[in-house]
């Protein structure tokens, strides 16, 4: 499990627009038609490459109903990126986005990335906002944007990698303090101080396990 | 801060007031004194009477301490004394002087307070903002009290520090506390707050409470570490046990690993007679608890079997089984270590292959698993351990086949090696041990060694015991029901027959085996139909009605004197059905039945609970109903047959024959709906398949235009080309469309033109080129030119008129000139002389006509003159109109001829994208990743091409 860094994300946004199903296309590359509502909060991981660096992404999948709001919220701070998604087929959804970022920029670091997600592109007869909408919402508020399908697998490779790019770019430019753990980024093993070989030896194992993952 | 009470009090005593009154003044004083001085003083004296007079500081007090936390913040000390008082009358930890304690309060006066604090959740987000206080004062006494809050009601507290915003979060930063007794008092505070709370479990995880907690205990020294390293382990735990999500993330962020020091023996733990501190000892069940809490058979199997894995990757196990081999281990480590190593390995084939292969640092190197089960057979072992071996060795068994045959095979006599001690040989000697529960343990063994394994289940029957010399040997499975008959204690018996059951389950060839022996079945039918006996002898006569039962059900008729149909006679004439099943009933009724059901560890306080087996009891549950229905078969089949056999036969062919022509109907019936449901799906799929072809095709078509437009490629360029010559073209013809307008446009004004030309009668010259105008004129003119025709007719008329009148006059004249004599002449001649003046006049008259008549047919001359050089005009212009439009339409052929070239080039890129998209999948195939850039291009120039395709449409 040798990784340069370890990024935290969260996913946000109302239920039903798909969190889970992007989080479950992204880690098991497999779509769930059906899916139990997420209760609190489920967690998922995996290892993607940027820059020939290797990068752990772990995510904090969150229930989008109203109820588990203050759990979700805990979230917030210690992340470093958040996926904020809508469904592009339920207008509702698109609307409430103004409130869930409010939330997230009242509770989360400053510097934390956030990617607008326009979910279930593959409905495209269903559409109920354009794709211009969401562009124009995430240009008006500084935010990445992108229209996924979780079924199709269509952009969610791209949408987990492209925050991560972001992140990355953001430590190059000396943005995020890399020691504070509370930014939602940590550096690997080889990379941070007073951890002997004990955890090298037994990262060498675990990366043979680590690529199915 | 003893002497500060005792400091405190002394003015109280003097005075002698009753506690309630003191009390009651000091709380005036805290409310009315305006002085901070003054009210930190009576806070003081409060916190110092909270423990003596509880109910009263408690009842009187806590409203206004609450008031000081909200407006007395600034001021650290007196918040700190409020707190501490607070903490003081809700907790119910004995304090450490007993005469402070005040007597005959109710028992949960503690959690009463709590009640009234977090009635109003305000108090509790209070206490989290007073968190953000780094003074020692404030932020020491706040985790105390909040410590208190949370053992008392921790559900509410729970849900109010969920609501609260960040509240888990500022508990969590207690950990970074640089302040040791801060941090300490934080990790209790932290394991108080995710006792049974699984979304605030998740949240401490995620706030890196599994990374914290380990440097910590790393810090500490591991194992050696004090009662914090022991707290840090407690927290570990509360958050992994039964929450999968955290499972997964201790798993996915590579902690497994970080406890495989703790299992690190050093050299002076070896030392037999060193011994363990008790702190070290907590540490390590506590570690190992960690551990089994990660590999749970209760957890989902495949996170069982991931963190399995990494277990053995990083040498967790391995320092685990180092620990089963060392010596100055305490029995309940090693106990414990022992159950641990058998979750570890339980159901993994690569960690169950380690495990065989640990070889203990005996002389000689024997298998551990040999000198475990050397300690499970031998009866001066602790019991608790003895179960733990046999723990272990199920869980090496369990769904290994490869270890089951290798046990079996050391009891064959092919690989009898006479010097060294096998698992086979304990296994053998403990079943016939005097010790019942070597016999128990060994005969449990056994029937792991063959659970769900039919070729093992065979293979044992194969097993001879030599017995006293002389005599001839005895089969394994003979011994063990001579042993049964024998009636031994209860223990064996059960444990024999548990083994039995498990043997010839399933087995044809073991229930023959069994039957084949004459005095196995008498033996069981006595037991069976024994009708007195207590709860013991009740359940051992279950078990042989299973055994029985099993004997019938997977009987093959190979024995002649019990076949299925014997057995089920014997059973209904012997015991009775009511009776057999009743007897069968007695197993699941038994309470240590339903214990073992509940999972695959032994868990029992004392050896007299020792009875059944958690593998023994699936086996039960899933052949009790078939055992029932064979047996009740008997009853049926027994009465229709005594009735009409042969007439019932008969039906009963007849019948046969019809179901099997209707069941070949069904089945024929049934492929063709399978083969055309495949053919549907696959038709389907075909389908689904050319669409995404034929967008795929779009797309690609769309992209290499784009490429195109960008001189990517030659063909691209080509078709730049081919555009712009098109285009070109396009703008000729437009061109060419202006002229003819403008042309139009000319012929029109010199339509008006010739108009007025005609209508002042001047000659002006029309205008040449424009013909539809001309022929107008021209046709005004001949209509004018008509219209003068017709008027000089009319004149010709008048004429010919006065000729007629004229020669009708003369003739009237020559008339009158021929009887002149008859009339008289002055008349005669008056009236020729009138004549004669209307005769000049007459001519007069048609000679003004004829010369009107000449000016018009000169008029009429001129017309015609100028009728013919416009339709000379005419004609050029209707040349010029033809050869513009020949150029028109050569034009038009050719951008026709151009639009042709250019859809067979599209009909050539459309190939060339399908060979483009073969050559992909070859290379996919192969292995080369190509799509990726493909997509990339595709989502940076979706625009572009859409804007292309516009252009090219028009």
């Amino acid at each position: 499990m040798s990784y340069a860094y370890l990024f935290k994300y969260i996913i946000i946004g109302d239920t039903g627009v798909g969190k889970s199903c992007l989080l479950l296309q992204f880690t098991d590359k497999r779509f769930q038609p059906v899916h139990d509502l997420t209760i609190g909060v489920e967690f998922g991981a995996r290892m993607i490459t940027i820059d020939g660096k290797q990068i752990k992404l772990q995510i904090w999948d969150t229930a989008g109903q109203e109820s588990f709001r203050s759990i979700t919220r805990s979230y917030y701070r210690g992340a470093a990126g958040a996926l904020l998604v809508y469904d592009i087929t339920r207008r509702d959804t698109f609307n409430h986005l103004t409130t869930w970022l409010e939330d997230a920029r009242q509770h989360s670091s400053s510097n934390m990335v956030i990617m607008l997600i326009g979910n279930k592109s593959d409905l495209e007869a269903r559409r109920d906002v354009k794709k211009e909408e969401g562009e124009a919402f995430a240009r008006e508020h500084g935010l990445i944007f992108m229209e996924t399908s979780a079924k199709t697998a269509a952009n969610v490779e791209e949408a987990f990698i492209n925050t991560a790019k972001e992140i990355y770019q953001k430590i190059q430019d000396g943005v995020f303090d890399i020691n504070n753990e509370s930014n939602g980024i940590k550096l690997g093993p080889q990379q941070s101080r007073s951890q002997g070989g004990m955890n090298q030896a037994g990262g060498g194992g675990d990366s043979q396990s680590g690529g199915c993952c | 801060m003893d002497y500060l009470r005792k400091y405190l009090s002394t003015p109280d005593q003097g005075q002698r007031p009753s506690g309630a009154d003191t009390v009651e003044r000091l709380c005036n004083r805290v409310t009315s004194s305006t002085l901070l001085d003054d009210r930190r003083d009576a806070v003081r004296a409060l916190k110092s009477l909270s423990r003596k007079f509880r109910l009263e500081v408690g009842t009187q007090g806590m409203a206004i301490l609450i008031n000081v936390l909200q407006l007395d913040r600034n001021d650290t000390e007196i918040t700190g004394y409020a707190l501490d008082t607070l903490a003081n009358i809700m907790s119910n930890e004995p304090s450490e002087d007993e005469d402070e304690m005040q007597l005959n309060l109710p028992e949960d006066i503690g959690s009463q307070f709590t009640e009234m604090f977090i009635k109003d959740p305000e108090n509790v987000s209070l206490l989290l903002s007073l968190l953000e206080e780094y003074d020692f004062h404030v932020r020491w006494p706040t985790v105390k009290l909040l410590t208190v809050l949370l053992t008392n009601k921790s559900r509410e507290m729970q849900e109010c520090i969920l609501v609260s915003p960040m509240g888990v979060s500022k508990l969590m930063d207690l950990l970074s506390d640089s302040r040791e007794i801060i941090r300490n008092d934080g990790l209790l505070l932290l394991i108080q707050l995710t006792k049974n709370n699984a979304n605030i479990q998740k949240i401490v995880a995620f706030e890196s409470a599994f990374e914290r907690s380990l440097d910590i205990i790393r810090e500490e020294g591991n194992s050696d570490g004090g009662i914090v390293v022991e707290d840090c382990l407690l927290l570990i735990i509360n958050l992994l046990k039964n929450n999968s999500s955290n499972q997964i993330f201790f798993k996915e962020g590579g902690f497994v690993q970080r406890l495989t020091p703790f299992f690190t023996l050093q050299p002076a733990d070896q030392n037999p007679q060193g011994g363990w501190s008790a702190q070290k000892v907590t540490n390590i069940h506590l570690m190992l608890q960690a551990v089994r809490t990660l590999v749970s058979p209760s957890s989902p199997a495949q996170q069982t079997q991931s963190c399995q894995k990494s277990m053995y990757q990083c040498g967790l196990l391995q320092e685990l089984c180092s620990i089963l081999m060392a010596t100055g281990v305490p029995a309940d480590v090693l106990t414990e270590t022992i159950n641990t190593v058998s979750e570890v390995i339980r159901g993994n084939p690569g960690n169950q292959e380690y495990f065989a292969s640990v070889m203990a640092p005996s002389n000689p190197p024997r298998p551990a698993i040999v000198v475990l089960l050397m300690s499970m057979v031998n009866e001066k072992q602790p019991f608790p351990l003895r179960c733990a071996v046999l723990y272990c060795f199920q869980s090496f068994l369990y769904k290994n086949e490869l270890g089951q045959s290798q046990i079996v095979q050391t009891l064959l006599p092919t690989s009898a090696d006479a010097n060294t001690i096998s698992a086979g040989q304990l296994l053998c000697g403990g079943l016939f041990s005097t010790d019942t529960l070597s016999t128990w343990f060994a005969a449990v063994a056994l029937l792991h060694s063959i659970v769900d394994n039919t070729t093992q289940k065979e293979q044992l029957l194969r097993v001879q015991l030599a017995t006293s010399l002389g005599n001839p040997p005895v089969s394994l499975l003979q011994q063990c029901t001579n042993i049964l008959a024998q009636g031994a204690k209860l223990q064996t018996r059960v444990g024999l027959l548990m083994l039995l059951c498990n043997w010839v389950a399933h087995s044809t060839v073991g229930v023959t085996h069994l039957l084949h022996h004459a005095n196995n079945v008498p033996f069981l039918i006595s037991q069976i139909s024994a009708s007195e006996g207590d709860e013991h002898e009740l359940l051992v006569q279950g078990l042989c009605a299973f055994l029985l039962g099993i004997c019938v059900h997977f009987n093959n008729d190979q024995e002649p004197n019990y076949t299925k149909q014997a057995l089920r006679q014997i059973i209904e004439k012997r015991i009775g059905i009511e009776n057999f099943n009743d007897k069968l009933s007695q197993v699941t009724k038994h309470e240590g039945y339903s214990k073992a059901a509940k999972k695959p560890q032994l868990n029992l306080k004392s050896q007299n609970e020792v009875l059944f087996d958690h593998a023994f009891t699936r086996l039960f549950k899933s052949l009790e109903n078939d055992i029932l229905k064979s047996v009740l078969e008997v009853q049926e089949n027994g009465e229709v047959q005594s009735a009409n056999v042969e007439e019932h036969d008969k039906v009963v062919m007849q019948y046969k024959e019809v179901i099997r022509s209707q069941d070949e109907e069904l089945g024929s019936i049934r492929q063709e709906l399978l083969e055309l449901k495949n053919k549907y799906s696959a038709a389907e799929k075909q389908l689904e398949e050319f669409q995404q072809t034929v967008q795929q095709l779009k797309d690609q078509n769309a992209l290499l235009k784009v490429g195109r437009g960008q001189g990517q490629d030659n063909n691209g360029a080509e078709l730049l080309k081919l555009k712009q010559e098109v285009e070109a073209h396009q703008k000729d013809l437009e061109e060419k469309n202006t002229a003819i307008e403008k042309l139009k446009n000319d012929l029109t004004i010199a339509e008006a033109k010739t108009l007025v030309a005609v209508s002042s009668e001047e000659n002006g010259e029309p205008v040449p080129g424009e013909a539809a105008i001309l022929q107008a004129t021209v046709n005004r003119v001949t209509q004018e030119l008509e219209e003068m025709k017709v008027s000089i007719a009319n004149k010709d008329q008048d004429i010919l008129q006065y000729k007629n009148k004229f020669e009708e006059s003369e003739r009237q004249i020559g008339e009158l000139k021929q009887i002149p004599p008859q009339t008289a002449t002055t008349v005669d001649d008056s009236r020729v002389a009138e004549l004669q003046a209307r005769l000049q006049g007459l001519e007069g008259d048609n000679k003004t006509v004829t010369n009107e008549k000449n000016t018009l047919q000169e008029r009429l001359k001129k017309s015609n003159e100028d009728n013919l050089k416009l339709e000379d005009q005419i004609k050029k212009l209707e040349e010029e109109n033809r050869r513009i439009l020949e150029e028109k339409s050569e034009a038009e052929e050719e951008t026709k001829s151009l639009k042709t070239e250019q859809d067979d080039l599209l009909v050539l890129l459309a190939d060339q994208d399908t060979k483009l998209d073969t050559y992909k999948t070859k290379l996919k195939e192969l292995g080369v990743q190509v799509e990726s850039d493909d997509e990339d291009l595709g989502d940076d120039d979706l625009d572009d091409i859409s804007g292309d395709e516009n252009e090219l449409d028009s």
